[in-house]
């Protein structure tokens, strides 16, 4: 039945109101003459309101003839009504109609590009050079060739091993996946010296392969041979071997910090302005006001603010909250100051060490002067120093 | 149709398990609930009222008693009322 309805609904059909003595009469005719009734519904002793399909009405006449009634037309309904309604209100369908091509025209380009898994390659580096190659903001779904683009990119950049677009919605999401730097390697049958990574002094040294040149207690300079792989004897050939030796050396550490004792902190006050800008597309919409504050500090967000699942449009919603701050002077006192220098001292020191590094001594001396403070730090340190170097075949 | 055809007619589609509404063309009653009935092979209708409506068929008058009745569709063999349906009978 629904379909019939659906039928009638495409078609046009009329609410009417048949009055007469003989209503039963003139239901009879109708279905007798072939003409679907529906949804009868009594309305008085001598009346009933019905539906019937447009392209029947002019058969119901007869039956009004015949049956002595009266027909009305109450209400017309359906498809082709709605149309006669939008020609009658021009402007209102164009705007409808422009919404519906607006929006489909923004669903088939590109608004967002996001660069997923980088770890040490800038992802705006990345972005950079897919843009370049033709995967912009704006750009039609349509004309992009996703596969050139990608090995044009890995081309351009060859740190990357694969790189993969996927397009969600209006989002591009460039995928890549970085090459993994292998180091150096040194075969067990290649030729190789081992040389000093760090000046220092030698504390020991084992060797198990090659020539040992240096010996317990020997200040050794940067890159100096430690254990050579080239052995020269007498009366026999000379050779090339892959060196083998574990070398400790006590190396030294030195850094200095100085803090000037007059300080200028911010302290938020908890005053705070929030500004709302509209952005569409790259350009920013909105009032941007002067900040009442003399100092303060910016937080911004940005929303998307029209987005259906994953067709994001390019109209943000960016707040900008200034937070005022007050400089407060503040005069630290010598221990207060030496305190902090060493803290930053300690913390660029764990960044230089090693892993395998054992701090034998550590020495920080401060000079304190009028208006500020000296840290020096010197720290000896017990660590593996050789590395392997191959050796260039002549 | 007289006596002696119908008899025939129904001693064949008991003998063949033919549809009964079909082969002696009566009507074909379906109550779902009490909102809403369905006879199939009517032969038009007599009265319409909102508590009583009247239809006839190869087998007598119809007669159902309810409130609030409406006729959701009507067409040629069958129709389907609505509405809240107290009795129904011939």
């Amino acid at each position: 039945m629904i379909i019939i309805r659906l039928w009638n609904f495409l078609r046009g059909y009329a609410i009417i109101i048949v009055e007469g003595l003989r209503i039963e009469r003139f239901i009879n005719m109708a279905i007798s003459n072939g003409i679907y009734i529906w949804d009868i519904k009594k309305q008085s002793y001598t009346s009933i309101s019905a539906k019937i399909g447009l392209e029947n009405f002019g058969k119901m006449r007869e039956i009004v003839r015949k049956t002595d009634s009266s027909i009305v037309i109450k209400e017309k309904r359906g498809f082709p009504f709605i149309l006669k309604n939008l020609k009658r209100h021009k402007f209102f369908t164009a705007c409808v109609l422009l919404l519906v091509v607006t929006v489909y025209m923004l669903c088939s380009y590109i608004w967002m590009i996001e660069v997923v898994g980088t770890k040490t390659i800038d992802p705006k580096m990345v972005m950079e050079i897919v843009n370049q190659e033709g995967l912009k903001e704006g750009v039609r779904k349509a004309k992009l060739d996703k596969r050139s683009i990608e090995n044009k990119v890995l081309i351009k950049l060859p740190e990357l091993s694969w790189i993969g677009i996927q397009i969600r919605g209006t989002k591009a999401v460039v995928e890549v996946v970085e090459k993994r730097e292998e180091p150096e390697l040194i075969g067990k049958a290649d030729a190789c010296d081992i040389i000093a990574a760090k000046s220092g002094i030698i504390h020991k040294i084992l060797v198990l392969n090659g020539d040992g040149v240096v010996k317990d207690g020997t200040t050794v300079q940067k890159g100096q041979v430690l254990v050579s792989g080239t052995i020269v004897r007498e009366n026999t050939e000379t050779r090339l071997v892959h060196s083998l030796a574990q070398v400790t050396a006590r190396t030294w550490y030195e850094d200095a910090e100085e803090m000037d004792l007059e300080q200028i902190e911010y302290k938020n006050t908890g005053r705070k302005t929030i500004q709302y800008v509209l952005k569409i597309l790259d350009k920013e919409l909105g009032f941007q006001k002067t900040v009442p504050y003399d100092e303060y500090n910016e937080v911004r967000e940005e929303k998307n603010i029209i987005s259906f699942g994953n067709y994001i449009f390019p109209v943000k919603l960016i707040s900008k909250r200034y937070n005022e701050l007050v400089e407060v002077p503040k005069t630290l006192t010598v221990d207060e100051a030496k305190k902090r220098s060493e803290e930053r001292l300690n913390e660029r020191l764990k960044l230089q060490l090693s892993e395998n590094a054992v701090i034998l001594d550590k020495k920080i001396n401060y000079i304190v002067e009028k208006k500020s403070v000296m840290a020096k730090i010197s720290v000896e340190i017990l660590e593996e120093i050789g590395v392997k170097k191959r050796i260039q075949a002549k | 149709m007289n006596k002696k055809t119908y008899k025939i007619k129904e001693t064949l589609s008991n003998a063949l398990e033919l549809p009964k509404d079909i082969i002696l063309d009566v009507a074909k009653v379906t109550l779902i609930g009490s909102d809403s009935i369905t006879v199939e092979n009517h032969k038009g209708i007599l009265e319409y009222n909102e508590d009583q409506i009247r239809v006839n068929t190869g087998s007598g008058v119809l007669i159902i008693i309810g409130s609030k009745l409406n006729i959701k569709s009507i067409l040629q063999e069958e129709i389907t009322i609505t509405g809240e349906i107290n009795s129904v009978g011939y």
